[in-house]
């Protein structure tokens, strides 16, 4: 009874503040309120449209008529029946990992050696890296075209005056392998100043006293890293990772230029192009939306692995 | 923790990076201004033809402004798809003759038929460019030009090898080609005949001139026939001609990279195949020392059965001002302009107006693609290109590559 009696006496006595509270506790709701519509308009509204357009048929014909023909799942059905399809999520997985690899473990060295030289050398480098990161890409494809061509690219003249073999007009994109080996190269290239600039950041923020102390206890420098330094950047490390999975996954600018439309086929597709192929060159647009949904759910299985790590790590510090 | 600091920072510039790529929209469709999509065909080699029709125009509309955008055949019809969701078509489209089935199929176009008197010659319009505009019996698609495809060559190098008189065979094509060969083996780099090997536009020459073709119909059903004995007959002579005559790195090549009048103009072949409007960019250096032939077959005397191309000029159905477009189209197309267009190097688009070039000579013997609505996914899909390659580089064997591309091209055509 007594419980009962004081908590009718909290409840009473807590209820106009609970209202004060209510008007209190809505006003952070209030503010942002105008974000979450405008995102909503901005975001939702294609995702909504995609989502409906991946339910129709809709073809040059529906596109002239404006109109969609209800279809269901059939635009999924087809496409997961496609071989080609799987043959293309395959070599963009493989594709990706490779990319995601070579920027990371290329983008740490780098950001190691950037601690170790001086202020000036140093300076000239994340110049460089700057320079890279500001060239778009179409850009940038035209230059690894102009190096790399085969009739007179300075690539093949470099290689055969610094006598690494006869590279005289040697094309460099005879196979599916070697173009997207070109790809990945000029791909890495081109995420690595972010790579670069983002790990340094972070190794500044690695407590000095702390690799000292492990160097005092005999750690060598190895042992450093992997037991000092990892730990204090793997957050960095991990959002760097999810990040070039999904531009790696979802890349086409590149790829799309660099191999040329006309050297474009099923075997060298990567999930962009087939989206694009599929979508828009053979306008059917259903079949393309529905390819891009599928993409979107690949793309954040992929990632949620180091999503989860990240709101993990976010818990604990 | 100051590592969120660096977290939240690289998640700024990535959104940022991301959210950087807008895309420009351009205008509404304006009064007294007419949009025109030509191809950039247009803008290198006759831009004095444009700018003629577009003074007519304004003469006969004064206050009116023509604004030409010139297009790449790559990416054309996707951005011209984009401008269908958009209601923001251009007034009138240069469409590839191989491009037009699909989009009148669909309704993308306005019927020309009742217009069909404004135009001049259109009672002579060539046959086959002429067919290509039509669907259903109806008129959508104005004939703009034709090109058949020559041989452009060095007349010195070939005069100084002692060959006085074009030849007639493609075995005397290859002798003498071989002399030319044989005189400058000391240059660099120099093939006598440069052929980008998935040219398939040039390549096909050789399936139809041995009797071959790429697809049929029978019982309403596309059959692909890349692998009949004819056809693997004009492959395995082509990869022959190719293997003697040409640049073995450029088996994979396509022509739009190197362009191989830009390996002509650098002095690094003798002779190109390809459309006769080439000699507009074979550089000053060799401006005089260049001259064409039609492409013989392997039948001596006879020239080889060569890919009629052509444009046609559409108004799309969504334009609001289809009255102004149907006139333009008629000033760009009047006599003076074809016959402008061939002093350029191309076939008019009305018989009466053909003089004797070389051009038109080559056109004598010619093919085309399938008219098929899925036509354009054959091309857009690299098939011919692919088989090519595969052939060239020996990855695969003339009948391998032949039948996976005949199978392809029949269950492409035959979709639905």
């Amino acid at each position: 009874m007594a419980t009962a009696a004081g908590t009718t006496t909290k409840w009473s006595r807590q209820r106009p503040l609970s209202m004060r509270r209510l008007g209190r506790g809505a006003v952070p709701y209030a503010l942002v309120a105008p974000v979450v519509v405008v995102m909503g308009a901005i975001l939702g509204y294609p995702l909504y449209s995609l989502v409906r357009l991946s339910l129709d048929r809709y073809g040059l014909f529906e596109l002239i008529q404006h109109k969609g023909v209800y279809i269901g799942l059939k635009n999924f059905g087809s496409v997961l029946h496609d071989s080609v399809f799987w043959h293309t999520l395959v070599r963009t997985i493989v594709f990706a990992a490779a990319n995601v690899g070579l920027t990371m473990v290329i983008g740490t060295l780098i950001a190691l050696l950037l601690v170790q030289i001086s202020t000036w050398v140093r300076l000239l480098v994340t110049a460089g890296l700057v320079l890279v990161w500001s060239m778009p890409p179409v850009v940038a494809v035209q230059v690894w075209n102009w190096m790399t061509n085969v009739q007179n690219g300075v690539l093949n003249y470099v290689l055969t005056e610094l006598h690494f073999g006869n590279y005289f007009q040697h094309n460099w994109y005879t196979s599916p392998f070697s173009q997207l080996s070109m790809v990945t190269t000029l791909i890495v290239w081109g995420a690595l100043p972010f790579v670069v600039i983002t790990v340094y950041a972070a190794l500044s923020q690695v407590p000095r006293e702390l690799v000292e102390a492990a160097e005092i206890d005999g750690a060598r420098s190895w042992r450093v890293f992997k037991d000092v330094t990892v730990p204090v950047i793997t957050p960095v490390l991990l959002i760097l990772t999810s990040l070039s999975i999904l531009w790696d996954f979802g890349v086409f600018t590149q790829p799309y230029l660099l191999i040329g439309q006309p050297h474009i086929t099923t075997g060298n597709y990567l999930m962009g192009i087939y989206l694009f192929e599929q979508g828009y060159v053979s306008a059917n647009f259903g079949r393309g939306a529905a390819i891009s949904i599928l993409m979107l759910v690949i793309v954040a299985a992929l990632s949620v692995v180091y999503v989860r790590r990240m709101i993990r790590i976010g818990e604990v510090t | 923790m100051r590592l969120r600091v660096v977290v939240a920072a690289a998640l700024a510039v990535a959104l940022g990076a991301m959210a950087a790529t807008a895309g420009a929209s351009s205008g509404r469709a304006q009064a007294n201004k007419l949009t025109v999509w030509l191809q950039v065909d247009a803008q290198s080699g006759w831009p004095d033809v444009v700018a003629a029709a577009n003074q007519q125009f304004q003469q006969q509309n004064p206050g009116w402004t023509v604004d030409v955008q010139y297009q790449n055949w790559g990416d054309h019809l996707q951005k011209f798809d984009a401008t269908i969701a958009g209601n923001d078509t251009p007034d009138v489209i240069e469409m590839g003759n191989t491009e037009m089935t699909a989009y009148m199929a669909s309704g993308a176009f306005a019927d020309l038929t009742g217009s069909k008197g404004e135009f001049q010659n259109s009672g002579t319009w060539l046959a086959g460019l002429a067919k290509s505009g039509m669907y259903g019996g109806k008129l959508y698609g104005v004939p703009y030009y034709a090109g058949s495809r020559v041989v452009t060559y060095r007349s010195d190098l070939f005069k100084k090898a002692g060959i006085t008189s074009s030849p007639t065979s493609i075995a005397q094509l290859t002798a003498d080609l071989a002399k030319v060969a044989n005189m400058e083996k000391g240059v660099k780099g120099f093939t006598p005949m440069y052929l980008a090997g998935t040219d398939w536009y040039s390549a096909l020459d050789w399936v139809f001139d041995y009797g071959g073709s790429i697809a049929t119909t029978h019982a309403h059903k596309w059959v692909g026939t890349l692998d009949s004995p004819q056809s693997i007959a004009g492959l395995t002579a082509y990869k022959n001609f190719f293997d003697t005559v040409a640049q073995k790195s450029a088996a994979t090549l396509d022509e739009a990279n190197p362009a191989p009048y830009t390996v002509y103009s650098q002095g690094l072949t003798a002779a190109i195949l390809g459309p006769a409007w080439f000699s507009c960019c074979t550089g000053t250096k060799y401006k005089n020392v260049t001259a064409q032939f039609v492409m013989p077959s392997h039948t001596a005397g006879k020239p080889i059965p060569g890919f009629l191309g052509g444009s046609d000029l559409a108004v799309p159905a969504q334009s609001g001002q289809k009255a102004q477009a149907v006139q333009w189209i008629s000033d760009f197309t009047n006599t003076s302009n074809e016959q402008s267009l061939q002093a350029k190097g191309n076939i008019p688009n009305a018989t009466n107006l053909l003089a004797n070039t070389v051009n038109a000579r080559a056109a004598a013997r010619s093919w085309f693609v399938p008219q098929a609505k899925h036509w354009v996914d054959v091309e857009n899909g690299n098939i011919l290109r692919t088989m090519l390659a595969q052939i060239l580089t020996g990855k695969l064997s003339v009948a391998q590559a032949a039948s996976t591309a005949s199978a392809n091209i029949a269950y492409t055509l035959n979709q639905s």
